[in-house]
């Protein structure tokens, strides 16, 4: 209990470290005491310094976190409810719709009437996460919540919208063709404090109830018979899951695009660090989700100076090497 | 600056002088040297042609008052990246519509077995198609079915090619005469902004150029090459050609903040009319042109830059770029990088004597333009 305590605090320390370097880093000459000095005395800047401080690195850093911690989280709990350590947010194809969502409104202009144009391409990602959820309902309650059945239609799911992101594709011009591929690869460059905001409501909502689910949840990872005898009501469970789990996805992929690799081994680091207790498991991998994403940025914005690698390719650079040392210092299994 | 244009009339005169010294003798047919240097014979001036960049139907119309006549076959590039441009044509040659479109305008589209059927007297294919470009194997396949195939850019290089594009393009339709004409109205003018351009003292100003310029992330911005090429020509120092390791590259907004760019060029068109960034072109009005580019100007962190502030904002159409109407584009920036050393230089009066003397359908519509 209290080593995991110690550990639970030390990821949050490698977490809020992680974030302060990235409010420390940029092309330009802002370092890091001229960024916490401007936010605790906004005067102290020059018009530029405030610009870059308030519109581009803040937003940033924070939108970061935040994406880190619902992805990370929603990895958690997929990985129970499927009872596959493989699994991510995106095993049910959420991703991929949301992709496909996306590419309607990059190559084809189609979006939700009366949507402003700087929302359109979230608002259809969004919708199209949220019908893939949908989906994945209605098969809960007409078939019941076997996990083989849910990770099958999540499998179709994922390979039609696959093959109907490459159809617009193969239809697109060079020009939109290229904004679809930047926006599959994740960039934290959409960021602003509305969608921060939004962001932060979502995980407020989402939260807590992972949370007090945590002991259930717990129950599921030890067999579903043995959940049974506890009396719990695993179908609802797993329909609660699956909608906590495509909100906070959905959300956090409609601003800043598909970026793998942080909400399957966010849980995974965790787990290896804190082993298997959910009450500790969600906060742990919501935090190592925030240090991923947060050093992800860093190395985005350093690795070539003014330009913007997208994020998405940077997750599984910066996470994969704690990865596997993770997995190879460690006896027994995974 | 001296030794580019230097460079650049070397560049030119050789082009020149390989082509002058091939005489097109009717009874041996017609021998082109493409750009790649491969020397091609067609027995006799091309009547069919299969052009592998639709857009490529504006040089065909600097050359010819019926560009339509001589395609064969063309990829889709153009009717859908520019269809506003591709509706001017349309009114004035109803026909084009039944022009077989091959693929739909990317290199890896290209149907051979369809082109083969068409059999056209010659392919003339981008630089993409040429060997060791992604797409070379369709020239093989051509060349087997005994088509010739020719070799034009108006995109890697368009300095040094531009210009040898057009007389190959001019020789393989028997209208040398045509294609010269044309050097000799491009060259001097190009000339002259290289003049202008040595002429200017002081540093250079800080350009950023943001390709389709939308409403969304910011900023791609091109490399050294191609369009980068354009604002160094003109005198410009682009914030992105140093930074960018590729042909293109997504510019972070504090960078551009940090580097502060005196002047700001978006590029755009009509293909970004569903997507909310910058519409220019054939087929909107001024007053619609300047609402999205002060949409574009009016993301978050740009009310800060110098350019902004000081109102040297600006758009340019995007496909002309890679055409042989670039020299519109090169005098649009070299006016908007060096306002006082170019007052002289009017893009308009060279469109308006370009439609006069070359282009079969004129070019009609706000092709640059500024915010204020």
């Amino acid at each position: 209990m209290w080593r995991r305590m110690i550990w639970l605090v030390l990821v949050a320390l490698v977490a809020l470290a992680a974030f302060i370097a990235d409010l420390g880093t940029g092309p330009s000459r802002l370092g890091l005491g001229g960024a916490l000095g401007g936010i605790l005395r906004p005067d102290s800047l020059s018009g530029a310094e405030a610009a870059i401080l308030w519109e581009v690195r803040l937003p940033q850093a924070v939108l970061a976190v935040l994406v880190g911690l619902a992805l990370a989280t929603a990895g958690a709990e997929m990985q129970t409810i499927l009872d596959n350590p493989l699994a991510s947010p995106f095993t049910l194809g959420v991703s991929s719709s949301a992709s496909f969502g996306a590419a309607l409104a990059i190559v084809l202009g189609i979006g939700i009437p009366g949507v402003p144009q700087t929302w359109l391409i979230s608002a259809n990602a969004f919708v199209f996460a949220t019908i893939v959820v949908l989906v994945l309902q209605a098969v809960v309650r007409w078939r019941g919540s076997g996990t083989d059945i849910l990770v099958l239609c999540g499998i179709a799911l994922f390979f039609t919208f696959n093959a109907l992101v490459a159809l617009t594709q193969f239809l697109a011009s060079q020009q939109a063709l290229q904004q679809l591929v930047f926006w599959t690869m994740g960039s934290l460059s959409r960021a602003s404090w509305d969608k921060v905001r939004v962001l932060a409501l979502v995980l407020l909502v989402t939260l807590p109830f992972a949370q007090r689910a945590a002991w259930p949840m717990m129950a599921l990872r030890l067999g579903e018979d043995r959940a049974r005898s506890l009396g719990i009501n695993i179908a609802r469970l797993r329909l609660m899951a699956l909608l906590r789990v495509s909100l906070m996805t959905s959300t956090a992929i409609a601003f800043v695009g598909t970026i793998g690799f942080v909400g399957l081994a966010g849980p995974h680091i965790a787990r290896l660090l804190l082993g298997e207790d959910h009450r500790f498991l969600l906060p742990a991998s919501a935090l190592t989700g925030a240090a991923i994403m947060s050093l992800a940025s860093v190395a985005s914005k350093t690795i070539i100076p003014g330009v913007l690698i997208p994020i998405g390719i940077v997750t599984a650079m910066v996470g994969l090497p704690v990865f596997f040392s993770l997995i190879f210092n460690r006896r027994g299994t995974v | 600056m001296r030794r580019l244009v230097i460079i650049l009339l070397a560049v030119i005169a050789s082009a020149y002088v390989t082509l002058a010294a091939l005489p097109a003798a009717a009874d041996e047919g017609v021998v082109v040297t493409d750009i790649t240097g491969r020397t091609v014979t067609l027995p006799r001036p091309a009547k069919r042609v299969l052009l592998a960049e639709g857009r490529q139907i504006i040089a065909l119309s600097l050359l010819d008052p019926k560009p339509v006549d001589f395609i064969a076959a063309w990829l889709g590039d153009f009717r859908r990246n520019d269809s506003e441009s591709y509706a001017q044509y349309r009114r004035k040659f109803p026909e084009i519509d039944q022009v077989p479109v091959l693929g739909i305008g990317s290199d890896g589209t290209f149907p051979v077995e369809r082109a083969i059927e068409i059999k056209p007297d010659v392919a003339v294919l981008g630089i993409s198609f040429a060997p060791g470009g992604r797409a070379n194997d369709v020239a093989r396949q051509l060349e087997a079915a005994g088509i010739p195939v020719v070799f034009t850019d108006f995109f890697v290089a368009p300095f040094e090619h531009t210009v040898a594009s057009v007389r190959i393009l001019g020789r393989v339709i028997g209208r040398d005469a045509r294609a010269d004409e044309f050097a000799e109205f491009y060259e001097p003018r190009m000339k002259r902004i290289a003049d202008l351009v040595a002429r200017a003292n002081g540093p250079r100003p800080r350009v950023l150029l943001e390709t389709h310029a939308s409403v969304g992330d910011c900023c791609h911005a091109p490399g050294a090459g191609n369009i980068g090429r354009f604002i160094a020509f003109a005198g410009g120092d682009s914030i992105s050609a140093s930074v960018a390791p590729g042909p293109t590259a997504q510019l972070s907004l504090e960078y551009v903040i940090a580097a502060n760019p005196d002047i700001y060029i978006a590029t755009g068109g009509a293909h970004l009319k569903a997507s909310g960034g910058l519409v220019i072109g054939p087929g909107f009005d001024p007053a619609a042109i300047r609402e999205r580019l002060a949409a574009v100007v009016a993301r978050p962190g740009f009310s800060g830059l110098s350019a902004v502030r000081n109102g040297r904002v600006h758009g340019l159409f995007h496909n002309i770029i890679s055409t042989p109407l670039n020299l519109v584009a090169a005098e649009a920036l070299a006016r908007w990088i060096h306002p006082e050393a170019a007052r002289e230089i009017d893009p308009d009066a060279t469109i308006s004597e370009l439609n006069a003397r070359f282009l079969a359908v004129p070019l009609q519509g706000v092709y640059w333009i500024d915010l204020k």
